[in-house]
């Protein structure tokens, strides 16, 4: 079991840490751009390549992984923060019109499907990476709301809430140190499942031409760009497409062992 | 289920030199027990003694990681069942009762024809229900789990355990946290079980139902055996006092200062109505309280059944239940009746201790921490005086100081029940409500609280103890006892008047119950 438990571990490590390190240092390492040659060539001193108009592939995927990568994280995190006090508030409060105004409006957005919803946004606002971030957090919020809120709801209604408040302990107390502590394993399950999702989303975003320029340096943008000559010049398409693959399959993997071992941790 | 009664001599379950070792440490040592058909062998012991890891071993459970020596020998012609402590647990909650039970039987019906099955199963499970003492269980069969009360749980467990033909049936704790009447029920359920000739293994720390059902008695204490033998030698053994178990007679409460009615009550409750939300079918009124009083260093004991609206009186003055209407009065003040509106002094002046310790414990920061936290929001003392004056009070406790530094987890039941007592003392509280604060500990440490809370009251002037309980004998401990049924206050006095001559029809049926057990039980 153990080691079942470790070998997915390092599994996770493995197929997340290629894009993740790609996508975060390779900017450092990917020098100045060369002289632009032919359209979808190989070899010819391109390691991968040329792209549709004849950059070198090797160079764009490691300027490409950056926007993608941090948007999603960006997005991530700005969804929680959003979610995660709004979810207490309407958790541990006793006013019923409290929860109602904290919560329906979310139902309303949720109702909504998420890419339409940032395709509408798209064509309104033409937004950048930093509004294509604030869209997919925005259409996360209710979602992530609801799950931490249903969550919280079981720790409030403990004894140890009650006894806390018998306490006259302060609210932050209450809610952080022992509502968000007990929670933090559905949390945790919740964000991994959840940045696979915002992944896919701000790849996708990406690859209908949402809130990045047309030739952008941008693994989503590449497969959209370079699909044209995929007989050609297969590795302008595979190449990013795996990259991304495996950035949500390994973000999943991780997440996963990550649980199982806390799980056993806290277990009695 | 065709077998002679009687005639099968040889043990049907027997555990020979039982050893389980968990990290190096024995929880279980050399103990050894024959479950005979139509005998009940109970295992007495205080939590902790190991008598639920060895009732387990005869199923073939042990804990995680434990290293097993010894012999678990079953008889071939039956499993063994289990009812455990709270049977709500093993019921699957999706199915229905029918399902429950026709799922088994199903399995025992293949040999026959495929158009007598279904009717041979429903045979099968009315009679296994009949057997477990619910008759006429037709409508109980549409049901959920949830939908039943503990009680009838129970006995659907006992019946599935009875569909399988199990020939010894293990009863964890059969009769914890029940009131007279039930108990007394549990008791004659038990009994027939055991006439049918099934063996009954009763794991139990409940002297009265040991001393009415037990044919053999082993006494256990820190996973091995201390005395063992049939029933009647083994008890004189413990009433010698050799085996230091408990049932000896407990001293009341000290009582309050003569003339109650010059001193002016600490909290007066004046027509006070507590409600229910129901969902959609709106609101029901679970309480009627028209006038109580609790003066200075009394005792008050709220006695009635599950149900009777006792806890929701113990949190309408703790300020945990919101939903209610009347008046609470401390010291002439009226209280919020959500504690969200009350301030520190009101906070600090009612304390509450949950009746479910570990779950009213946070199970990441250590117990000393949080026991510290209530001097400091409550008396606004600083962290360091804070936790000296927490460590004093759980070392008059018991409580030693490393014990107390570890998380809830690794403290037991009983241990954690004193630190809640230390938490909600830290507060240095007018009022102290104990919500059945003893009822799922074994007799040694329930006598343990019970003792220190009379000396909190005797010692602490002024503290006024309400005591919410199923139990009379801890109730005739208090000075007084107000009796709730179905959510109205039925009777109330001082404790002696209410249990020799009470009054309300409720009160005599509870006393008597209480008696008849007493009396079975032949002492």
């Amino acid at each position: 079991m153990t080691r079942l438990r470790t070998g997915r571990f390092a599994l996770g490590v493995a197929v997340v840490a290629v894009p993740l390190l790609l996508a975060l240092l390779g900017p450092l390492f990917a020098g100045e751009p060369g002289p632009r040659g032919a359209s979808f060539t190989l070899g010819d001193g391109h390691w991968l390549g040329t792209d549709f108009v004849g950059r070198d592939v090797w160079q764009q995927v490691l300027h490409g992984g950056r926007p993608v990568v941090l948007t999603a994280l960006a997005a991530t995190a700005l969804a929680y923060l959003v979610a995660l006090p709004l979810a207490l508030l309407s958790a541990l409060t006793h006013r019923r019109w409290l929860e109602e105004l904290l919560m329906r409006p979310l139902d309303v957005l949720l109702a909504v499907p998420s890419l339409l919803l940032i395709l509408l946004a798209a064509t309104v606002f033409s937004p950048g990476a930093v509004g294509l971030a604030l869209l997919v957090a925005a259409v996360n919020v209710p979602d992530a709301a609801r799950l931490v809120r249903a969550a919280a709801t079981e720790a409030a209604a403990r004894p140890a809430v009650e006894a806390l408040r018998m306490q006259g302990e302060t609210w932050w107390r209450i809610a952080v140190g022992y509502v968000g502590r007990s929670m933090l394993r559905t949390l945790a399950a919740d964000a991994g499942t959840r940045l696979t999702g915002v992944l896919y989303l701000v790849a996708t975003a990406a690859f209908l031409g949402v809130g990045v320029a047309p030739d952008a340096a941008d693994w989503a943008v590449m497969v959209d760009r370079n699909r044209t000559g995929l007989f050609v010049q297969p590795w302008a398409v595979v190449v990013p497409a795996l990259l991304i693959v495996g950035l949500t399959m390994g973000a999943n993997l991780l997440f996963d062992a990550a649980l199982e071992r806390t799980g056993k941790e806290t277990r009695p | 289920m065709n077998h002679e009664n009687g005639t099968t001599a040889g043990p049907v379950a027997e555990i020979r030199d039982l050893r389980v070792e968990i990290d190096g440490r024995a929880v279980v040592d050399g103990v050894s027990l024959a479950a005979l058909p139509g005998r009940v062998t109970a295992l007495v012991g205080a939590s902790g003694s190991g008598k639920t890891t060895t009732g387990l071993a005869l199923l073939g459970e042990y804990p995680p990681g434990a290293r097993v020596t010894g012999d678990v020998r079953l008889s071939a012609d039956g499993p063994a069942g289990y009812i455990p402590q709270h049977p709500a647990t093993v019921l699957n909650p999706a199915r229905r009762v029918r399902a429950l039970l026709t799922d088994i039987a199903r399995t025992q019906v293949g040999h026959l024809p495929p158009g007598r099955r279904r009717s041979a199963a429903r045979e099968r499970v009315l009679r296994a229900l009949a057997e477990a003492q619910l008759p006429d269980a037709a409508p109980l069969l549409r049901r959920y789990p949830h939908q039943l009360s503990g009680g009838q749980q129970q006995r659907v467990v006992l019946a599935q355990a009875l569909l399988l033909g199990a020939r010894v049936i293990v009863a964890d704790e059969p009769t914890t946290g029940q009131d007279a009447l039930t108990k007394s029920r549990i008791v004659d359920q038990l009994a027939a079980v055991a006439a049918r000739g099934i063996a009954v293994v009763l794991l139990s720390h409940d002297p009265d139902v040991v001393r009415a059902l037990a044919d053999e008695v082993i006494v256990m204490r820190s996973g091995r055996v201390v005395e063992s033998g049939p029933a009647p030698d083994a008890w004189r053994a413990v009433q010698a006092g050799r085996t230091r178990e408990p049932l000896v007679d407990q001293p009341p409460f000290p009582q309050a200062d003569g003339s109650t009615g010059t001193v002016r009550p600490v909290l007066r409750i004046r027509d006070l109505t507590a409600r229910h939300h129901d969902g959609a079918r709106g609101t029901t009124v679970v309480l009627r309280a028209p006038r109580l009083n609790l003066h200075p260093g009394e005792s008050l004991a709220v006695v009635g059944r599950s149900g009777s609206g006792k806890t929701t009186l113990a949190r309408c003055l703790a300020g945990l239940h919101r939903d209610q209407d009347g008046r609470i009065l401390l010291d002439g003040t009226p209280l919020p009746p959500s504690l969200r509106n009350r301030g520190r002094a009101h906070l600090a002046a009612v304390q509450y201790v949950f009746q479910d310790a570990r779950a009213a414990f946070d199970e990441h920061r250590p117990v000393l921490h949080q026991v510290a936290r209530t001097a400091v929001r409550l008396r606004g003392t600083d962290a360091d005086t804070a936790t000296r004056e927490a460590l004093t009070t759980l070392a008059s406790l018991g409580l030693p100081e490393d014990l107390v530094r570890r998380h809830p987890g690794r403290c037991s039941g009983g241990e954690l029940q004193r630190a809640a007592l230390a938490r909600a003392l830290l507060a240095r509280p007018r009022v102290l409500i104990c919500d059945e604060i003893t009822s799922g500990l074994d007799p040694i440490t329930r006598r343990g609280i019970l003792d220190l809370l009379t000396s909190l009251v005797r010692d602490r002037g002024g503290l006024s103890l309400v005591l919410i309980t199923h139990d009379l004998d801890t109730a005739a401990r208090a000075d007084r006892i107000a009796v709730l049924d179905g959510g109205e206050l039925v009777e109330h006095g001082p404790a002696e008047r209410v249990l020799t001559t009470p009054q309300h029809p409720f009160t005599v049926s509870l006393v008597e119950a209480a008696a008849r057990l007493t009396a079975r039980t032949g002492t």
